[in-house]
């Protein structure tokens, strides 16, 4: 069991020491600014009353290292400071932006588990043949496509030429679940490069746990074929799609961001994009923080189930 | 299970897939190369988004001749990518083969363990985050695309690298007294080409995502750039009166994008069972 013990320290110390350089990370990119930060942020038309506001809500007569400690220190208490356009809190950003993000997450992942599980087990089932050469063609030429240019023209497809769905999410305000036609689209671009890569994984896995020598084994002893592909092939082909899915948060933070701006969605992605445009430093530093952190613990617990699912197996660490 | 498949059929399967990726993949950059040579200078402006009236492909936001921004648009983003890679790639070799080859286990982990932190935050959050600060330009934007990924490509440099660097041959050159420097490049770094080729064609496709959608959000170009991904995202605002201006530069980027992964699939796929185990990475 000390073995079991000692990755799962180190994985947990990792953990804490991506997120400590999660928000070092963030600080220093956006607080370091060389020259005068106050009149780097305040834009191409520098006005004076900005520039003091500036000063003032980040402090930037104190020291840096000072500022770094009161901004830490803040966040472990759930303060993220005010923002420099509106001088609302950053707090009240996040839970403006939160429900739209976290509806568009969760349908997300709850079509993409299922999807990415059936086809890359039914790919895996007729290895070589034409479903399994239809699935890994599809899944290889679309996972590279950026969710943009497949989102436009999805939309001049169906809301233009067909007019079945609405282009954007506009006029529909934050609450998308009373609109589901609305979020058809969107929800579909979002799936569209996790639910590859995580069918081309379970494929591969499934395919290695088939042709394995337990398997041959227990069907010599007469087990069925069903029982063998999902009591013994695919616990053992889950492992890597674990941590796979937790990699997909990456990608699903991404194509959030992208998904939003393209569909005009008020969730947490336009803030931050906003907020980069607006150099509006708080909210940016806010948002970043709690999506660094989301990603590194999503990881870690991915990581975590994933070792205890093959004990065996190395996990990175 | 499944029917063994005779290597005459895999072999013409990787051909069909090898000339179906070659033709996808063609056209956007047939177009990235030669389209400004071919672009002539710039036409007058006219109304925006218009159909006809001597442009083929209609007008777009600015009044602009949208055929003529798509032969402009292309080099950027194509040039963008290959940049940005060959940049990881001129990090990650030397910080992964030093990680791999040194005996000192503190210099291994100074030099890796930074980079396992850097891999926990979302690449397009990063660049992100420094556009908020600075404005890159193409330049910066190639950069930045490049930092984010050096972590993964180091990683991936090291592994290779230590795996070849374990072998019997590296004992041997090392008892005859041979040089470090013929061990690592001659002999370590020769073995390791076949993989950093299925690793830099992976990474290609994913820094061609990742520079379009940040050219896409505004980040490393001019807002009125000719560049496919600006085009989608400033013409998008007329996609209803004047759908060319958007659809065209986005079918290239797709088919740009698709074909080149499918090449590289294609082209980097072993005869007889080379099933990619590697982790799929953006």
């Amino acid at each position: 069991m000390s073995g079991l013990r000692s990755f799962v320290t180190r994985r947990l110390l990792l953990g804490a020491g991506q997120t400590a350089a999660v928000v070092l990370l963030v600080f220093a990119l956006t607080d370091a600014l060389p020259g005068d930060a106050a009149v780097a942020l305040a834009g191409d038309q520098p006005d004076p009353a900005r520039i003091t506001a500036i000063r003032e809500t980040l402090h930037l007569d104190r020291p840096a290292h000072e500022r770094l400690a009161d901004w830490a220190a803040g966040l472990l208490h759930g303060d993220f400071g005010t923002s420099l356009t509106s001088g609302r809190p950053v707090g009240q950003y996040l839970a403006d932006g939160f429900g739209p993000t976290l509806l568009l997450a969760a349908l997300t992942l709850a079509l993409l588990v299922p999807t990415g599980l059936g086809l890359g087990v039914l790919a895996a089932r007729h290895e070589g043949r034409l479903a399994d050469r239809l699935i890994s063609s599809v899944t290889l030429a679309v996972y590279a496509v950026p969710e943009f240019a497949l989102g436009v023209l999805l939309v001049t497809v169906f809301a233009l030429k067909l007019a079945w769905l609405p282009p954007t999410a506009v006029g529909y305000g934050t609450d998308l679940l009373a609109q589901p036609a609305a979020l058809v689209l969107p929800v579909v671009v979002l799936l569209s490069r996790p639910v590859c890569s995580l069918t081309r994984l379970v494929r591969a896995s499934m395919i290695d746990a088939l042709a394995s020598p337990y398997a041959a084994h227990a069907r010599r002893y007469g087990v069925p074929g069903t029982r063998v592909r999902y009591l013994h092939a695919l616990p053992n082909a889950l492992a890597p799609a674990v941590q796979q899915l937790a990699r997909t948060v990456d990608w699903l933070l991404c194509g959030v961001i992208v998904v939003e701006a393209l569909f005009v969605i008020p969730g947490l992605g336009t803030v931050l994009l906003n907020a980069v445009a607006e150099r509006d430093t708080p909210v940016v530093q806010g948002l970043a923080v709690v999506f660094g952190v989301l990603t590194v613990v999503l990881n870690l617990g991915a990581d975590l189930l994933a070792h205890r699912l093959t004990p065996r197996a190395e996990v990175a660490a | 299970m499944t029917p063994p498949t005779s290597a005459a059929v895999v072999r013409r399967r990787d051909a069909g897939r090898y000339a179906l990726g070659l033709t996808v993949v063609a056209v956007p950059l047939l177009l990235a190369v030669l389209g400004p040579l071919i672009a002539g200078g710039p036409s007058p402006r006219t109304a925006s988004f218009t159909l006809g009236d001597g442009h083929w492909a209609g007008t777009d936001f600015v009044g602009r001749d949208v055929w003529q921004q798509v032969l402009h648009g292309g080099r950027p983003v194509v040039v963008t990518a290959l940049a940005a890679t060959a940049l990881a790639y001129l990090v990650a070799l030397p910080v992964g083969l030093a990680g791999a080859l040194t005996h000192r286990r503190w210099l291994e982990e100074t030099l890796m363990r930074p980079l396992d932190v850097l891999l926990a935050v979302p690449s397009l959050l990063l660049i992100l985050l420094v556009a908020s600060a600075f404005t890159p330009g193409p330049v910066g934007l190639a950069l930045l695309v490049a930092l984010v990924n050096v972590p993964d490509a180091a990683r991936i440099v090291r592994a290779t690298a230590g795996q070849a660097a374990a072998r019997p041959a590296v004992e041997a050159l090392r008892l005859q007294g041979e040089t470090w420097w013929r061990t690592a490049v001659g002999h370590v770094g020769r073995s390791m080409v076949r993989t950093l080729a299925a690793d830099a064609g992976t990474r290609l496709t994913g820094v061609l995502y990742l520079v379009a959608t940040a050219a896409f959000l505004g980040v490393g170009v001019a807002p009125d750039a000719a560049d496919w991904a600006v085009m989608v995202d400033r013409n998008r605002t007329g996609l209803f009166v004047q759908p060319w201006a958007v659809v065209l530069p986005a079918l290239l980027i797709v088919a740009l994008t698709m074909g080149s992964n499918l090449l590289f699939d294609a082209a980097l796929h072993k005869p007889g069972g080379g099933r990619g185990k590697r982790e799929e990475r953006p």
